[in-house]
């Protein structure tokens, strides 16, 4: 499958701060690519540059066939981090404004922009004014707004922020639909739920350097499986586990506690139960359970992908 | 440069489809006439003072009467002022004098601002601190019945016998009797000295009433002689274009300023950078503006001339002859040019790091300080067009538009035009590609705005 996007020793530097370090990795042709990292850790900057918004320190990047991205830029779509479409004009238009300015024709992008906003749930909505419309609406014309002229290549940048649980399903939906339809998704998030439901592949991201590139299957297998167990439980019994490579006590309700034990690469979970069964522990729930890709990130990277890494970057920001 | 176009028409229409735009575009013409109105609207509604007269002792004898007698007389030659006033106007602008309004202004301009009544009984009749007391309840407004009186005027004169007064007046702000008396008893004082000195007092009344007439003549003149209004008129258009220019274009450069500031404040920026460059959105964001513009410049422009068509049709014609034959509307339109760009992509570079006026503040408040400057000098343009400091501020970029349009009925010396456009133009470039780099810059930075951060933008790479 070829790369639809490639980035080849990406660097961004602000003045004394590295927003990005030596950043490569490609997105093959129409998968869904989770882009992930706490905020601040450098995944606006990389898209900007991908964009062409920005220009990179050092490295280089060829998107659709391009070293600069304003160069393709009809062919990519765009959703913002901070969103915003103007708030006297109707859906309609704003939807066929934007359209207009990838290369759609007007009265073709207000014929879309009618059948996309149908398909979601939004025809009542196509004649009011966006200012009128609720935050989970706007999101969702803001992003028929970036696909409506049938982008090659989409950049979602934390399309999940600040909608309810409802939106964030229907937006996953029309994601899965873009890809459906032959497009390349790159979306940024810091929730890895999303990106694990979504993702054919993700790269990890922390303090602008890559962590991980590949499947959500290959970055959960970095992670360790654990026993979840729960019961009036001393931690260094369980510690002294066969097979356990370390205990977290994810609960304490008054002496009843919830450990996980996590295993050693190769253990099976069998052995550690059988002997905190035989030693007499006061297990009373257990559970042997898969890493998640939240699992994986802090144990690939070090570091909690809720996090917030924006606090040097803000800082020399300001100092700019 | 499709983009470029699209966002322009984007721009203009959503200003012109508002109705706020329209009734603010006819606002204009409407506050100018009301603005043109209102002395004279001042002037005829302003209550009459009414004013008693006390001639206080026996030395007085006959100062009420000359008092009385020159308000007469003064009324007259108001009106003789108003009627030669009127006829110039009618000289100016073809309207004839015997038009109901010009009858009216006459009647307005000569209307009095005194009259003279009966001195309440109480005060003629008592004298010292009675008096006194009964002078302050005449005044009293909030006596009932007894705000008749506005002003009460002792007359007397000096050991000398030169008349003098004390003036009670209701309003302690009111200078309107005080100033009428001290020029009355002027008059009665140079009469009186006059006839001391054996001048007959008709005399001195022709003499005081004569009014010479004056005629100017210039070699610059249409008829190379006689000086007429026609040869006024340049001047005053060209003092009136360099106003309409500083407006037209401050105007301009501030709705493009709220504009980008909107599309910050509401996130709208990055999305169009996606979709467009930067140097596509801030020429397709001046264009749409300029195109505003010229839409305000086209419509007060048709409401002046049609309102100068129908009031004075000879003045019109002179007026479109001076636009046209002396290429005043040329050299309008380079300065309205070269005046937009600098001051529209400054105003779009600022804009592009707010997001509510407050930010804008910091590199605002200079610059319109120094806005003002073209204003309080165009006046000064009008009378010394040659004077050093307009022919030096006029060869400023920043002010050439305004202060040259003004400069320009005075038949500046060539290289100077050619060199204040040239130099005009020039800034103009650049500060379309420093306020380029700053607008891209702004754009995506979260950083605040300040002379700092904005220097620091025009110096940075993409």
């Amino acid at each position: 499958m070829t790369a639809a996007l490639t980035l080849d020793g990406v660097s961004k530097r602000y003045r004394d701060f590295q927003a990005v370090s030596d950043l490569s990795f490609s997105v093959p042709r129409g998968s869904i690519c989770g882009f992930l990292g706490p905020n601040g850790a450098g995944k606006t900057s990389t898209l900007r540059m991908i964009l062409g918004l920005q220009g990179a320190t050092s490295g280089k990047i060829d998107i659709l066939g391009a070293n600069d991205g304003r160069k393709v830029r009809d062919r990519i779509g765009f959703l913002p981090e901070e969103r915003g479409l103007y708030k006297k004009m109707t859906p309609v238009e704003a939807i066929a404004y934007l359209g207009s300015l990838k290369g759609l024709a007007s009265a073709e992008g207000r014929r879309r922009a009618r059948a996309m906003l149908e398909q979601q749930g939004l025809a009542a909505a196509q004649n009011k004014k966006m200012k009128e419309l609720s935050k989970g609406m706007a999101e969702k014309v803001q992003l028929i707004a970036s696909v409506v002229h049938g982008p090659e290549f989409v950049i979602l940048d934390e399309p999940f922020s600040g909608l309810d649980p409802v939106n964030q399903q229907g937006l996953e939906t029309m994601i899965r639909g873009l890809a459906a339809n032959g497009a390349t998704v790159l979306f940024s998030t810091h929730v890895m739920q999303h990106a694990e439901r979504l993702c054919d592949s993700v790269v990890l991201l922390a303090r602008g350097r890559k962590a991980f590139e590949g499947s959500v299957e290959e970055a959960k297998s970095t992670a360790p499986r654990f026993l979840e167990l729960e019961g009036e439980i001393d931690t260094a019994l369980v510690s002294a586990l066969p097979g356990v490579s370390s205990v977290e006590i994810l609960a304490d309700d008054r002496g009843v506690r919830t450990l996980k034990a996590s295993l050693a690469p190769g253990a099976g979970g069998q052995e550690a139960l059988k002997a905190a069964f035989l030693t007499g522990i006061d297990v009373r729930r257990f559970a042997l359970k898969e890493p998640t890709l939240h699992d994986a990130f802090i144990g690939l990277t070090g570091d909690h992908p809720d996090q917030d890494q924006s606090v040097k970057a803000t800082a020399v920001e300001a100092a700019r | 440069m499709k983009r470029t176009l699209l966002i322009a028409r984007r721009e203009y229409f959503a200003y012109t489809k508002t109705v706020g735009f329209w009734l603010s575009l006819l606002a204009f013409p409407l506050f100018a006439v009301l603005g043109g109105a209102i002395p004279i609207l001042i002037r005829t509604t302003e209550p009459v003072r009414a004013v008693a007269l006390v001639e206080d002792g026996p030395q007085a004898t006959g100062l009420a009467a000359f008092v009385r007698n020159a308000l007469e007389s003064e009324t007259a030659r108001r009106a003789a002022v108003a009627m030669e006033a009127t006829e110039k106007a009618a000289e100016a602008t073809g309207v004839p004098p015997t038009t109901g309004a010009a009858q009216g202004a006459v009647a307005s301009l000569s209307r009095t601002r005194i009259r003279f009544v009966d001195t309440p009984g109480d005060i003629a009749s008592t004298t010292g601190a009675d008096r006194d007391a009964a002078v302050r309840r005449a005044l009293d407004d909030e006596v009932a019945g007894q705000n008749a009186v506005d002003a009460v005027v002792f007359l007397t004169r000096d050991t000398e016998g030169r008349p003098e007064a004390r003036v009670w007046s209701a309003r302690a702000s009111d200078d309107t009797v005080e100033d009428y008396i001290r020029d009355t008893l002027r008059s009665a004082n140079r009469r009186t000295v006059f006839e001391a000195a054996g001048i007959d007092p008709a005399v001195v009344t022709a003499t005081e009433s004569f009014r010479p007439k004056v005629t100017v003549f210039s070699p610059s003149s249409a008829s190379g002689g006689e000086v007429s209004f026609r040869d006024k008129l340049p001047a005053v258009i060209g003092l009136a274009g360099g106003f309409l220019l500083w407006s037209l274009i401050i105007t301009g450069a501030s709705i493009l300023l709220n504009s980008v500031m909107e599309e910050k404040s509401n996130k709208i920026l990055e999305v169009l950078l996606s979709s467009a460059s930067a140097t596509e959105i801030l020429a397709g964001k001046v264009l749409g503006v300029a195109l505003l513009t010229i839409t305000v410049m086209v419509a007060w422009g048709g409401i002046g001339a049609a309102g100068l068509i129908a009031a004075a049709p000879e003045q019109a014609a002179n007026v479109g002859h001076i636009l046209m034959q002396d290429g005043l509307l040329a050299y309008f339109a380079i300065f309205m040019l070269g005046g937009y760009l600098m001051y529209a992509v400054l105003f779009a570079a600022i804009g592009a790091f707010c997001e509510t006026p407050r930010d804008a503040q910091t590199l605002m408040g200079p610059i319109m300080m120094i806005l003002v400057i073209p204003i309080m000098t165009m006046t000064l343009a009008l009378e010394s067009p040659d004077a050093p400091v307009i022919r030096i501020l006029s060869l400023v970029p920043l002010f050439t538009p305004f202060l040259m349009m003004a400069r320009l009925p005075a038949d500046p010396p060539l290289i100077e035009v050619i060199g204040a456009m040239a130099g005009m133009f020039g800034f103009a470039l650049l500060m379309v590609w420093l306020s380029g780099r700053a607008f891209r810059a702004g754009a995506l930075s979260d950083v605040k705005l300040s002379w700092k951060s904005f220097m620091g933008a025009i110096r940075g790479n993409r």
